[in-house]
């Protein structure tokens, strides 16, 4: 063959190739729509948890907390362009004992809970303020009815599990699907979320007052329902006007990190994306996907603020936290897009705030499969999940029996979170679980240039240095302090619900297991002749 | 592994697959060393050897120098940088040459010369690479079986065929016995690419192709077949559809998506699923890592990350006509 062209400077054959299909734009808004710019916990449980707290501050603070992090992330996915993320960079440093249970607990099992916090999302802020707000609206009882329906346990396990098997059904049927929704779930899910800014920014105190009102009689038949729930919110002995609390506003970042934690999702697809081994293209995914996000989380707390005052924010989190059912509308928490469905009168506008909720709700479950599975296959292909994990369908190029085994697992979770006395508490236990994800992969990433030299020199992160140390390392460092802080808060603060026996006994029953999972499973590859270290350990080349 | 040895008395053979390289240097010290380091006692090359680039490393006037690398222009005042940059790519599998600016002008306007300096680099790196298989694996008992692909031009292939050589053989169009019982038959052209390479064949040539081979074999059922191009739907093959008419070729997207298909070869299919071989050996989808299960056959693409100096591959365990364990690496 003699072709041979010349480019600036670099002389070229022809010669065939990988191709890779995700632009790096469609990954980053991946990465914003993990991020999730509908979850609410914040805006509910730290008012509730945590009175002092600044929730904007608390919000910003997560996303600088989450740069070093981030950009951990950059170095690691520019070094090892491979889908599989950490479970890639943990086995390649810490081997694969550690990278199994790591991420096996922290991800593919805590992950499940996801799934039924997706469905919980989709019934509570999805459907239900959609016909609570039409049924307000329109003056319709059964709307208003069936919205409430959305609220019970029945119609929330009903919701989750219906939302995990369309979920699959779409992945299943090829993946080509799933972008073509995703394209609807994006432009649902912005436009819900700029209406409901827009909404919250031009309220006032005074006239949401009165509009809460008139939702609450409209569909609960509560008169005079914020005096009502600040009355009870004091009784309840609530301080509607606490002091700044600066540990309170720290406290808020946990929370935050439930969001902008999933900055670095895009990582367990960068064998898809285009460039991914460019550091501009990663910086933009990764860092600029967190930046974006995190100051549109926080615009949204300073818009409720503006629009309900931080005093109705105190009473809204008592009924969440302290249980003051008067705090509550027909039992249903006071979640942003709740108040700012009941701030309009327009059908129109309840109807793409309930649109754009149900859509990213739904996205959730797909951002779990697509991930999760993409994980379980690279495990199964090392030899630590069963064969026909890692099967591909010949037709749809899809994991399907992947999908299948995690919609199955998903269920028995889907009924634990709506039914088990307490298990809502361990909401916030899957952010836990995946910050030590996160953290282990930041310590990964400080020891790359050590523990895979040859990787980490061949990348182009490894001409920046500082003071001869590399960069990385130093960023990993600090990403691993930052993301243990956040662990160690979850771990001993009553306010984030992780110190329970219960989450105790889930937390470290569910990293037993895995642990126990690597050992058997690597003891009976053994009996075959197989020797899974092998798919983890680097050949020397000299 | 007893209730193993009762089932089989033969020894069990590993065999150590690894595919498209693409001239990387350390991907290939790595698959020399995967051997031993394995515990394998045979190693399997697959095919696309040959690298895709050639950086010019341009000495200035004032006795710098200078490189295009991923299309960022880097400078090297010392010799130290200057053998870091080689050493970087090595590992990314290109070919360079230290030339003034007054070679680098004329080789540009040269396509033919370029050609020529690109086939002159790449015979001289297989040849030292027959050398360093043979230095390392000398009295080892391994055996090293390398075949081109559909990137590597005929007379670079060349080099790989010498005399005397004890652990490296040779074995495109051969049928060679991988131990005393199992033979394997290898063919490393494809049918077209978008990308029009060197060593390409229609469907039919292709069939004809492998019929011939495959009428040497002694017993399929300890066959195996060392194709560089995947069989056809069958997930080793999957990557995206690309727009042949375009140069480079580009993406079809449908929807707003990439169209995914399998790129694969249907006269490899249909040979597997005729002579159902105990084994398929692929490549050439880089992306498309994976291991299917055509009737009795296990097939195998373990995938290509040179660029980043990882070797995947892949570890067969089989004995007797039957494959008893597989593993999917990342060296």
């Amino acid at each position: 063959m003699a072709t041979a062209t010349a480019k600036p400077e670099v002389f070229t054959r022809k010669a065939s190739g990988l191709v890779r299909v995700m632009s790096p734009f469609s990954a980053f808004v991946y990465n914003i729509l993990t991020m999730g710019l509908i979850f609410p916990w914040t805006y509910l449980w730290a008012p509730g948890a945590l009175p002092g707290g600044k929730l904007v501050w608390g919000i910003l603070l997560a996303m600088v907390i989450e740069i070093p992090i981030a950009l951990v992330y950059v170095w690691l996915s520019t070094a090892l362009p491979r889908s599989g993320g950490d479970y890639v960079f943990q086995s390649r440093v810490f081997g694969g004992g550690v990278a199994f249970t790591v991420v096996m607990s922290g991800y593919v099992i805590w992950i499940l809970q996801w799934v039924a916090l997706s469905g919980w999302l989709l019934s509570y802020l999805g459907f239900a303020p959609l016909f609570l707000g039409l049924g307000a609206t329109l003056g319709n009882t059964a709307l208003s009815n069936l919205g409430v329906w959305f609220t019970g346990a029945t119609g929330i396990i009903i919701t989750s599990i219906l939302n995990a098997f369309v979920a699959a059904l779409i992945l299943i049927s090829g993946f080509k699907n799933y972008v073509r929704f995703q394209n609807v779930m994006i432009v649902g899910t912005l436009l819900a979320f700029f209406t409901m800014l827009v909404v919250l920014f031009t309220g006032n105190p005074a006239s949401s007052a009165a509009h809460l009102d008139a939702f609450a009689k409209a569909i609960a038949g509560v008169d005079n329902f914020v005096q009502t729930a600040r009355d009870a919110s004091v009784a309840a002995g609530i301080d509607l006007n606490p002091p700044f609390s600066l540990i309170a506003t720290l406290l808020v970042a946990p929370i935050a990190w439930t969001s902008l934690q999933w900055a670095t999702y895009s990582a367990q697809q960068n064998g898809e994306i285009k460039n991914a081994r460019s550091f501009n293209s990663q910086m933009f995914i990764i860092v600029g996907s967190l930046i974006f996000t995190g100051i549109l989380l926080a615009l949204l707390a300073a818009a409720l603020e503006k629009a309900v005052g931080t005093e109705f924010l105190y009473i809204a989190g008592a009924g969440y936290w302290a249980g003051v059912s008067e705090a509550t509308i027909a039992g249903f928490w006071l979640w942003p897009n709740i108040i700012a469905v009941a701030l309009t009168a327009s059908p129109l506008v309840v109807v793409l705030i309930g649109i754009g909720y149900i859509l990213n709700s739904h996205q959730i479950v797909h951002n779990c499969y697509i991930g999760m599975t993409r994980v379980m296959v690279a495990m199964s292909l090392d030899r630590l999940l069963p064969e026909w994990v890692s099967r591909v369908d010949e037709k749809r190029h899809t994991p399907a029996n992947a999908h299948w085994a995690y919609f199955i697992a998903s269920i028995p979770v889907i009924f634990l979170y709506n039914l088990y006395p307490g298990w809502v508490g361990l909401t916030l236990g899957v952010t836990f679980a995946c910050g030590y994800v996160f953290v282990v992969t930041c310590l990964a990433g400080a020891l790359l240039p050590y523990r895979a030299k040859d990787v980490y020199e061949a990348s182009p992160g490894a001409k920046y240095k500082l003071g001869g140390v590399p960069l990385v390392t130093i960023l990993g460092i600090i990403g691993f302090i930052l993301g243990a802080i956040m662990l160690l808060m979850f771990m001993f603060d009553p306010r984030l619900g992780l110190t329970s026996p219960l989450a105790y006994g889930i937390v470290f029953g569910v990293l037993a297991v895995s642990a126990v999972w690597y050992f058997i499973a690597k003891n009976m590859q053994k009996s075959r002749g197989i020797n899974v270290e092998y798919a983890f350990k680097e050949i020397p080349p000299e | 592994m007893k209730f193993f040895s009762k089932k089989n008395a033969k020894k069990t053979t590993r065999l150590f697959f690894a595919t498209d390289l693409h001239g990387s240097e350390r991907t290939f010290r790595k698959f020399i060393n995967a051997g031993k380091f394995y515990e394998a006692n045979v190693l399997v090359m697959g095919g696309d050897i040959q690298g895709k680039l050639l950086i010019p490393i341009i000495k200035e006037a004032n006795g710098h120098y200078r490189a295009t690398v991923q299309g960022r222009v880097e400078r090297m005042a010392t010799q130290e940088e200057l053998a870091g940059l080689t050493a970087r790519l090595d590992t990314l599998g290109f070919y360079y040459k230290v030339m003034d600016e007054d070679e680098f002008r004329t080789l540009s306007a040269n396509p033919k010369a370029v050609d020529a300096l690109f086939h002159e680099e790449a015979r001289k790196k297989l040849s030292r690479w027959v050398d360093l298989a043979e230095e390392r694996l000398n009295g080892t008992g391994i055996k090293c079986f390398v075949t081109g692909g559909n990137d590597d031009e005929w007379d670079v292939l060349s080099s790989l065929k010498r005399e005397g050589t004890q652990s490296l053989v040779a074995c495109e169009n051969e049928m060679v016995y991988v131990d005393n019982d199992h033979t394997m038959i290898s063919i490393g052209i494809s049918t077209p690419t978008p990308w029009k390479t060197p060593r390409e064949t229609t469907e039919e040539e292709l069939g004809k192709m492998i019929e011939e081979m495959a009428a040497k074999v002694p017993d399929m059922n300890k066959a195996i077949f060392n194709f560089h191009d995947p069989p056809k739907d069958s997930t080793l093959d999957t990557c995206p559809m690309l727009d042949w008419t375009k140069d480079p070729p580009e993406q079809i997207v449908q929807g707003g998506q990439p169209v995914m298909h399998g790129a694969g070869s249907r006269s490899v299919r249909e040979a597997i699923e005729k002579y159902k071989p105990m084994l398929g050996l692929h490549g050439h989808i880089h992306e498309s890592q994976s291991v299917a299960r055509i009737g009795r056959t296990v097939c195998i693409n373990p995938g290509s990350e040179y660029g980043e100096g990882i070797l995947r591959g892949c570890l067969v365990n089989f004995v007797d006509g039957e494959v008893v364990g597989y593993q999917m690496t990342s060296g």
